[in-house]
């Protein structure tokens, strides 16, 4: 709980969305830094890169990964990222966030052993608060 | 009444019903009298009363030609005929003469023999008449292919399902040309492996009759062998399923359309639970943060992006409503539209993309051009098309975008529209499900939105209509759409 997390990242198509979680983010501190990807294939290219190049600081700590996304879609990034996601020096907890509410995606997210959580949005502020002190 | 010869010499057999001719007399055994149920006494025994009284009229002149050819110039003869019984009704006999008889019963003397019939001869007329009619009406033909001979036969069936005149020969040079061309390779196939392996083979394939019609027939060939078990040809039966298939096409077409509706009833449920969802979680998350802050020049702004929402849920909403629409709009305004045309306008209109992105369209409407359809529809859907064709182009060279119709000849002669490009592609496995799905954006393009293969599978399946699409990554994409 002492240690503030670092960086967080967001890969959301929904940018009405991602502005406000970033103003809430920004407005109550949670973290330092916020990595925004629109959609899976982007984020997961991102994770595949600071495998080689970047250092221990460009590894966020969080990620709130949509699932209806362009291009790549959530369960593709989760099964990418469950490959290479022990290389990592550094524990990433990822949470599915969607407005779906369909029983059989709740599950199947569950069920994922990379899978920290599923959150409903809209997620309220405590939510998040939670979601941040928890990883912390 | 001396006894006769024959009885006593010849037919010891009381039972046998027959006529002994001496000179100008004849004798009538007591078997054929009791046969007929008459009594000795109320009957005369002679030919007059057996014409008159006994024999049915239809069978009496001939019966009296055979009798006096008989008697003068010993022609013998055989006939059916029906006679009366004491009970008022026809009995059917085989009236035969000693020639005609199977057991050796030469005598001197003549003797007319009736046996009563054991099936009724119209019975029997009727049975091979009910087999042909069944065939017929079942438009079951058979064949044979005499491998000995070389030679093909047909029954009358075949040759009228096929519609060959009735002294046609077949042969097996012309066998091919019965078949359509898309089903030759799978008959001459299965022909070969029974002809070889004498396997059995049971084909449902598109047939051609001699007026060039095509039909459905159900083909069925076994092989036959000779004593030393080899197979000297292949017999079989043709029957006219046309009806069946057709209903069966037509009840095929009707389920896909129904499992499609329903897939776009689930696609129309996913869109209020997610696409709606997140404009109102949206709005919840934002009415949240402005109550939990406190600066009333924050919460202004915040305001601003409700405003956002307010616009992105309007978008939703109109998307909805245009789907709605084509749904109740599907039997109205159809015309006949001029597909050639429709791609001249649609290209005017968007001339400036055309030219910018200098893309090239050819096309060919030889095979069909007017239908009858809902010409808004038209025109959106080649707009459509042809505009992602344009936007999904590939960076290393000018779009080239191919219109061509053709017409499917296995089902109804339906009108089929294909549309190809030599753009980027799509990956089929990936997204082959989602592509014509609502909100579903696969490449980088920022102006994506996602609505307009949504907009247009609907309006073609509302006409009872298909799309499919077919493409490799980095070749091009054909969409194939049956009207």
């Amino acid at each position: 709980m002492t240690e503030k997390i670092k960086m967080a990242c967001i890969i959301d198509d929904d940018s009405i969305y991602v502005n406000l979680v970033k103003k809430i983010i920004e407005t109550k501190k949670l973290c330092d830094n916020l990595l925004i990807f629109n959609n899976g294939k982007d984020g997961i290219d991102y994770f595949e890169s600071i495998l080689q190049n970047l250092g221990h600081n460009d590894i966020p700590e969080i990620i709130l990964l949509d699932i209806n996304m362009p291009v790549m879609d959530g369960w593709e990034f989760i099964e990418r990222f469950t490959k290479i996601q022990n290389k990592f020096k550094k524990r990433i907890t990822l949470y599915v966030v969607s407005s779906s509410i369909n029983a059989t995606e709740i599950e199947k997210a569950k069920s994922l052993s990379s899978v920290e959580n599923y959150l409903v949005k809209p997620v309220n502020i405590d939510e998040l608060e939670a979601v941040f002190a928890r990883t912390a | 009444m001396s006894e006769s010869i024959v009885q006593k010499y010849v037919i010891p057999n009381s039972k046998i019903c027959y006529w002994e001719l001496n000179d100008n007399t004849s004798f009538w055994s007591l078997a054929f009298i009791a046969a007929l149920g008459y009594d000795t006494s109320k009957i005369e025994t002679n030919l007059d009363f057996f014409l008159n009284q006994i024999i049915h009229s239809k069978n009496k002149s001939v019966f009296k030609d055979n009798f006096y050819n008989l008697v003068r110039y010993d022609v013998n003869f055989k006939q059916n005929i029906f006679l009366l019984n004491n009970e008022g009704e026809y009995d059917e006999y085989i009236c035969k003469t000693n020639e005609e008889l199977d057991v050796n019963l030469k005598t001197d003397s003549k003797a007319v023999y009736f046996f009563k019939a054991k099936i009724k001869t119209h019975e029997k007329v009727n049975g091979d008449y009910y087999s042909r009619e069944t065939a017929e009406m079942t438009s079951i033909g058979s064949w044979y292919i005499d491998f000995e001979n070389k030679s093909t036969y047909w029954d009358q069936i075949t040759r009228k399902i096929l519609k060959y005149p009735e002294d046609y020969i077949p042969s097996l040079r012309m066998a091919p040309k019965l078949n359509a061309e898309e089903y030759q390779a799978i008959v001459a196939d299965a022909y070969f492996n029974c002809a070889m392996s004498g396997t059995p083979f049971d084909l449902e394939i598109l047939m051609v009759k001699s007026t060039n019609e095509k039909f459905w027939a159900r083909v069925i060939g076994k092989p036959v062998f000779n004593h030393d078990k080899e197979i000297i040809g292949v017999r079989g039966i043709f029957q006219d399923i046309d009806d069946f298939k057709m209903k069966e096409i037509h009840l095929k077409r009707t389920s896909e359309i129904i499992a499609s509706q329903n897939s776009r009833l689930f696609n129309f449920a996913h869109i209020v639970s997610h696409n709606l969802r997140s404009h109102s979680s949206n709005l919840e998350l934002i009415v949240h943060y402005i109550e939990s802050i406190d600066d009333p020049k924050e919460q202004l702004e915040l305001l601003g992006t409700i405003k956002d929402v307010s616009g992105s849920l309007n978008k939703t909403i109109e998307h909805l409503n245009e789907v709605v629409t084509i749904q109740t709009n599907a039997d109205q305004h159809k015309e006949n539209v001029s597909i050639e045309t429709t791609l001249k306008q649609v290209c005017t209109s968007i001339s400036q993309i055309i030219s910018t992105n200098e893309a090239m369209i050819t096309s060919n409407f030889e095979a069909g051009d007017v239908i009858s359809y809902v010409p808004a529809y038209m025109d959106s859907i080649i707009l459509n098309i042809l505009t992602n064709a344009i936007k999904y182009k590939h960076p290393d060279r000018h779009p080239i975008i191919n219109f061509k119709t053709s017409i499917d000849f296995k089902n109804e002669d339906r009108l089929i529209l294909e549309i190809s490009d030599n753009g980027i592609g799509i990956d089929m496995e990936k997204f082959g499900d989602k592509l014509f799905g609502m909100y579903k954006t696969f490449h980088y393009n920022k102006d994506a939105v996602g609505i307009g293969l949504f907009i247009t599978k609907n309006q073609i399946e509302s006409l009872n209509g298909e799309i499919t699409v077919d493409s490799k990554v980095d070749k091009g994409t054909t969409f194939t759409i049956k009207f």
